[in-house]
């Protein structure tokens, strides 16, 4: 089934996809304690951070409460919405 | 025939697990000897059987949730079934210093945080998403 269920945004929607692929490996990871968890959920923060501080950060408005964290947990649930979808 | 189950029924199938090894850990007054050990060994056995395996149905079913409370109930109910667990295994495991009991405790100790974790991680969730985002930001969902 083609995942196309996002329009596009600052964030890519191919972006999304392959975070998305990340955040089941390590959310809904059957063993919570495995490497493949631990480095999925790594690399899932590495590549948030990175999104954020080279273009979200930049198309914030001034005083905006959207902090790295509000920003992580907002992908986490698109994320969930996106699995749902397109991965059931 | 097609059946359900609720999550709470699933760990309703685990339960009798920790029970019965309470009672085989009352029930040897030397917890050292080879005879208390082997059979405690197997209780180790069973509720680490009972503790995975309720995680991994935890996971399914939160992965399958069409809301963040159904989410963090599903991970509040599996952190408490590990905490059960953990009571018993805080009594019991200086009482059987060598059937498994330190490592069951410390493994299942990781599995009750990572059920911490990912509830906690809902209640955030929710909340984050009280601050809106600039629109375009992220792609929408159609």
């Amino acid at each position: 089934m083609p995942d196309d269920s996002l329009a596009e945004g600052v964030v890519a929607r191919d972006e999304i996809a392959a975070l998305a692929e990340l955040f089941d490996r390590f959310e809904f990871a059957l063993d919570p304690l495995s490497r493949e968890a631990d480095e999925a959920e790594s690399q899932f923060n590495d590549q948030i951070e990175n999104l954020f501080e080279s273009r979200v950060k930049p198309a914030l408005p001034e005083h905006s409460p959207v902090s790295l964290p509000v920003f992580r947990r907002h992908v986490c649930h698109l994320c969930r919405e996106f699995l749902r979808k397109n991965r059931p | 025939m097609k059946s359900c189950l609720s999550f709470e029924e699933v760990l309703a199938v685990g339960e009798p697990r920790l029970a019965e090894m309470q009672h085989v850990g009352d029930i040897f007054a030397d917890g050292e000897s080879a005879e208390a050990c082997a059979a405690f060994t197997q209780q180790v056995r069973n509720v680490e059987a009972a503790v995975l395996h309720s995680y991994a149905i935890a996971a399914t079913v939160a992965r399958k949730a069409d809301s963040l409370e159904e989410v963090a109930e599903v991970w509040k109910k599996m952190s408490t079934f590990c905490h059960s667990a953990l009571a018993i295994l805080a009594r019991l495991k200086d009482k059987y210093p060598h059937c498994g009991t330190t490592e069951l405790y410390d493994r299942v100790l990781d599995y009750k945080l990572a059920c911490d974790k990912r509830y906690q991680g809902a209640l955030e969730e929710k909340q984050c998403l009280t601050i809106a985002l600039p629109r375009g930001l992220l792609p929408e969902m159609r």
